[in-house]
């Protein structure tokens, strides 16, 4: 909503700045978002006659003029090809300033002088979309009655200062000029002029035997009302009433549409204007539309109506959207001589259904979604009536046709002042309340304690003692508002162990190395293809978004891999070559397409490494990362949860390369996935380096996660070490070799770990020599003749069970 | 006798200064003061003296060892000096080369920041939730007051997956439905952080992005509370020298609702292209938890009242780490996280 300053004082009276109402207004919950100054950058451009318009001499392009500007006659050169002699037009004197920057100043075109330029629209900085078609090009024509002289601001209306206020859909009430004025009064501490709706009604007859007006859809139009208007004379309106509509950002057509739209600016109440002979049998029917009943709107587009749409009919055929666009075969024209004026109230939920399916929204649309004022309907017409009979544009046919189903009674509301104030956290005194609710126009009524309020048929959004407090809260000022903080009994604040669990998983894999990255819960059909996953697999059952923005997101994702992967690829490209990610988010698993009930949504950790395993440095290795980097850390990460006793064994997932791929299961569960990336997944990214990934299940996670670990007490006696290194056939699995260490080593054993594993020139084809450091501790100090025993015990199982040799 | 023993003295003496290594202080030793040595020979050689010269040669014989020795230590501890010297320059290495550093990873700035809210409300009492991402239309709108149709859902727009379910457009479901998992009019101090979703992608707008529900619920909240809560946030996450307004606004959840400014930490409250000019940097919507909502809670309105607030993660990182586009937060360049 826009609205001029000078508009805002035929109203109310202030005296503060615009910036300081801005500022104050915003406060008071009517946000302003900008404040337009009209004219800025014009100075010294006054209006001039053309008094002789000759062709240059020597430039065929060009015209020489004589302008009268009042004081004195000037001679301005110009190209403009549309002026002639008589025209009142825009005249920049020299040393005059145009809004683009432009200083005018003394010239010789062609040997010609000239003191001046004769002005455009465009030059002048106004909006195309506000001007008369034959206004926008050329040179610009104003009334041949123009004063000459005169400061263009002025005569133009652009010594103005434009609010935007930007209203919150529940200020339906502020979406007019005196709507906002009733705001600035109460907050500058003025009143409000409202104007007079004396009528002469000099027209013939009786309003309501000139057209019948039916209601259909009583659900939907609470109110209908017309009057006549006979002996109309259309033409341009006059310049203030142009400037006032102007300044609020519409055109001025004629003086009655420009009368319509003047008091839906001033009074928020849509209206609409039809040439009462071309309404079929002079008959208004407020009902559905027809199934694909055809309408050609008066932007001049035809369309198509669908039955859940509200129309205003004639007896034939619709001649209007209901609320949102009147229809072009009965606008007014040049040739009406008697006009219907019509003023009602539909439905905001189906006038906002109606302009979206239309993809149509218009200034009465607008004001009617957020719902008018249906007390005010009357006041409209007989506002608009008076404009135009004032004008001399018409006679006024005595009476309102006024079709009013259901009267609606005013909203009451009961509170009392220490209600307000526990509510607030305020000590506001109830005769402060009393007077900030006067003021905004609610009917105020004290008995004792209790306040009964009436609540002004404007304020549709005020039915509760909630909403009196805001009221309240918002004129006496949130800033005047004392700062407490909630009292009552502790709280325990804190979060869930899921949670903390997450947090430590980022805290361990951000320590390790490895950075956190965020991206998109969507996915394109084409990941699954990508990522190797077979056609039947559960994880292409993904759920589809039914109004994506663009064709890349249709789904949500199944598989945080594919964000992973995808977020590799982007890095890749950006020659961050060598990188350690991981992402912790949800997945969306529908339990059964179409969705009907709300999917599961499991949070996975996925991680990925590629590239150097060390920041490239002088002195670090340029060993790149491989499969037990991610392994190591998924090892890591189970350490620090307290997971233990889980069994890892080779295993197959699509998206991964079938020997290079590990998991990790304890009780069934499993914990990881840790692996090469498929190279048939590395080539469908166009990836030329290998990357290792995991993939672990947060809820699983903390299903085995052990709480605090216990403390233990530190060994009392020395420890005894024993390198053992055996050769064995090379297939073998470490992890049977360790599993027989284990069970072989007996009490003593109390640790080892593989320190080398060999195949080569120093073993014979298809063996492998795995070492082992084995570290041996009892409660005493060992002698070397028991820590004997135990090795040769461990030796003995490791040949039998795997063809085990010494190595020396 | 005597003079054999000055000149010994001196001979030892002039060979003790012009030494100039360790072995060869130790030939002087061995040379003098040894088993074998020229003054211990002297020294043993005192019992073919009268008994009257004895104990005087003796006395100089001591002495002399006794200088000897004082100046064979302090001429060991200057060679010690110079041989560490000249050892250590020999082991100079170029310090200005860059050290070996352990690589640390990075955790996202929206985690960071999320830390540092969350951290803040806990210490306030303040217990996190989560809600479901897909969400009921019935949780997501109608029940905070939003039927379908309604004029405000129009500042959401929404990624529908049915009629009835959506990706949620925000965490205010979160409200009903944690108060629904209580018992009627149980207290309630939570915060709810979460993705969210709206169909709007630019360089101000993501698709996704995270939001952080309060709710606060008891007997006798006020909005003067709600104010106290949201001052002690801002100085916690923003530091003490910055200003908060409220500004009356609208939310179909909350009555009466409010805008949450703060001064402008850019600029400090100047005016910049940060906040365009006005000094203030709007960072949370919040207000009053609604009557309808509370009911729809099964919570009694006569008995308890609440205040809610939901602010944008992105927009708080922004500020806190001056991050001028928000589409770096989910481009996931290393070279944007490594800086975190």
């Amino acid at each position: 909503m826009r609205a001029s300053i000078k508009w805002l004082k035929d109203y109310v009276d202030f005296a503060i700045s615009p910036e300081e109402l801005a500022e104050r207004m915003t406060m008071a919950g009517v946000p302003v978002e900008n404040i337009e100054y009209l004219g800025q950058g014009i100075e010294n451009v006054v209006t001039g006659k053309i008094i002789e318009a000759l062709p240059h001499p020597n430039a065929d392009r060009l015209t020489v003029c004589k302008v009268d500007i009042g004081r004195e006659t000037l001679t301005i050169v110009t190209g403009a090809n549309n002026i002639s002699t008589g025209k009142v037009v825009p005249v920049a004197l020299v040393g005059a300033k145009l809004p683009s920057g432009m200083d005018i100043g003394k010239a010789v075109f062609r040997g010609v002088e000239s003191f001046g330029m004769l002005c455009s629209a465009e030059e002048l900085n106004l909006d195309a979309k506000i001007l008369p078609p034959e206004v926008r090009e050329g040179i610009m024509l104003l009334p041949d009655d123009t004063p000459l002289g005169q400061d263009i601001r002025s005569v133009l209306g652009l010594d103005d200062v434009v609010l935007e206020f930007e209203l919150t859909p529940n200020r339906a009430d502020c979406f007019s000029m005196l709507g906002l004025a009733r705001e600035v009064a109460v907050l500058t501490g003025g009143t409000v002029k409202k104007p007079m709706l004396n009528l002469r009604e000099a027209g013939e007859g009786k309003a309501a035997s000139y057209a019948a007006i039916t209601i259909e859809e009583k659900s939907r139009c609470a109110r209908f009302c017309a009057r006549i208007l006979t002996d109309v004379k259309v033409g341009p309106s006059p310049a203030w009433l142009q400037h006032r509509i102007q300044a609020a950002g519409m055109r001025p057509i004629n003086n009655v549409v420009d009368v319509t739209n003047f008091v839906m600016l001033e009074m928020g109440q849509p209206m609409h204007a039809y040439d009462y002979n071309l309404l079929s049998r002079h008959t208004i029917i407020v009902r559905r539309a027809n199934p694909r009943e055809p309408l050609t709107t008066l932007d001049g587009v035809k369309r198509e109506l669908n039955s859940d749409m509200l129309v205003i009919a004639d007896a034939v055929q619709a001649v209007g959207v209901a609320g949102v666009m009147g229809g072009l075969a009965t606008e007014v024209t040049g040739s009406t001589s008697t006009v219907l004026l019509e003023a009602a109230s539909f439905d905001g939920f189906s006038v906002r259904k109606t302009s979206r399916t239309l993809g149509l929204r218009s200034e009465a649309s607008s004001r009617f979604e957020r719902g008018v004022d249906v007390r005010n309907i009357t006041r409209a017409l007989d506002r608009a009536a008076k404009l135009l009979e004032d004008m001399g544009a018409c006679k006024v046919v005595p009476g309102i046709i006024d079709n009013y189903p259901c009267l609606e009674l005013p909203q009451q509301v009961n509170f009392t002042a220490k209600w307000i104030n526990d509510y607030l956290g305020t000590e506001i005194p109830q005769a402060v309340m009393i007077d900030i609710l006067r003021r905004l126009e609610f009917d105020v009524e004290v008995q004792g304690e209790k306040i009964t309020v009436t609540v002004p048929s404007w304020r549709g959004d005020v039915s509760l003692p909630a909403d009196i407090s805001e009221e309240i809260a918002r004129i006496y000022g949130f800033n005047n508002i004392p700062a407490t903080t909630p009292s009552g009994r502790v709280t325990r604040g804190g979060q869930s162990t899921v949670q903390s669990l997450i947090d430590e998983i980022k805290r361990v894999l951000a320590g390790a190395g490895l950075s956190e990255i965020l991206s998109f819960s969507f996915a394109h059909p084409s990941i699954f293809d990508k990522l190797n996953i077979p056609a039947d697999s559960e994880l292409r059952q993904a759920i589809e978004i039914m109004n994506p923005i663009t064709d890349d997101f249709p789904l949500l994702r199944t598989t945080l891999l594919g964000s992973v992967m995808e977020t590799v690829v982007r890095n890749l490209s950006r020659k961050n070559d060598d990188m350690k990610i991981f992402e912790i988010g949800s997945v969306y698993l529908a339990k059964q397409l179409p969705l009907d009930d709300l999917p599961a949504e499991p949070v996975i950790v996925c991680g990925a490494m590629t590239g150097k395993r060390q920041v490239l440095s002088w002195n670090t290795s340029r060993d790149l990362v491989d499969f037990y980097d991610a392994k190591g850390t998924v090892e890591l990460v189970l350490e620090r949860l307290g997971i233990t006793g889980y069994e890892v064994t080779p295993g197959e997932r699509h998206s991964y390369h079938p020997g290079k791929t590990a998991v990790f299961a304890k009780d069934g569960d499993v914990l990881a996935v840790v692996g090469e990336v498929h190279p048939k997944v590395l080539d469908a990214f166009a990836i030329n380096k290998k990357v290792y990934a995991f993939e672990m299940t947060i809820d699983t996670l903390a299903k085995h996660a052990a709480g605090i670990s216990r403390y233990q007490p530190l060994p009392k006696f020395p420890a005894v070490s024993r390198d053992l290194a055996v050769v064995l056939p090379e297939k073998t699995a470490a992890k049977q070799v360790v599993e027989t260490i284990r069970q072989s080593g007996g009490a003593l054993l109390a640790d080892f770990k593989i320190f080398d594993v060999y195949t080569g020139e120093q073993v014979a084809p298809g063996m492998k020599s795995l070492a082992f450091a084995l570290t041996f501790r009892a409660e005493r100090t060992l002698t070397d003749e028991e820590v004997d025993v135990s090795v040769k015990q461990i030796i003995n199982r490791l040949e039998q069970e795997h063809s085990a040799k010494i190595r020396i | 006798m005597e003079k054999e023993l000055m000149a010994l003295r001196d001979a030892a003496t002039q060979e003790l200064v012009q030494a100039n290594d360790l072995s060869s202080l130790n030939e002087l030793r061995v040379k003098y003061l040894g088993k074998k040595g020229s003054l211990t020979a002297i020294l043993r050689g005192l019992g073919g003296l009268s008994p009257e010269e004895r104990p005087r040669i003796g006395q100089v014989v001591n002495e002399i060892r006794e200088e000897m020795e004082r100046l064979l230590a302090e001429k060991t501890e200057e060679l010690k000096a110079v041989e560490l010297s000249r050892r250590l320059a020999s082991e100079r290495i170029d310090v200005t080369l860059p050290g070996r550093r352990p690589e640390m990873g990075h955790l996202h700035p929206l985690t960071k920041t999320l830390d540092i809210i969350k951290d803040t409300f806990m210490r306030m009492g303040f217990e996190i939730v989560g809600g479901p991402e897909v969400e009921r239309d019935f949780y997501n709108f109608e029940a905070l007051g939003l039927p379908k149709n309604h004029p405000a859902r129009d500042m959401q727009d929404s990624f529908y997956i049915t009629e009835e379910i959506l990706l949620r457009t925000h965490t205010s479901p979160v409200q009903v439905r944690t108060m629904l998992a209580h018992p009627p009019n149980h207290p309630i101090r939570v915060i709810a952080p979460g993705k969210v979703y709206r169909r709007d992608y630019d360089a101000t707008h993501a698709p996704m992005f995270q939001q952080v529900e309060g709710l606060v619920v008891d007997k006798g909240i006020t909005l003067g509370d709600l104010k106290g809560t949201l001052e002690l946030f801002v100085q916690e996450v923003f530091g003490k020298d910055v200003k908060m307004r409220m500004r009356p606004s609208f939310f179909p959840f909350t009555e009466p609702s409010a805008e949450v400014d703060i001064s402008c930490v850019m600029c400090s409250g100047k005016g910049c292209r940060v906040c365009k000019g006005t000094g203030w940097l709007e960072i949370l919507g919040s207000g009053m938890v609604h009557p309808r909502v509370l009911e729809g809670g099964n919570y009694d309105t006569a008995v308890v009242s609440g205040f809610a607030f939901g602010m944008g993660v992105e927009r708080i990182a922004m500020l806190l780490y001056g991050i001028d586009d928000l589409r770096l937060f989910f481009d996931n360049d290393l070279r944007f996280l490594r800086q975190f």
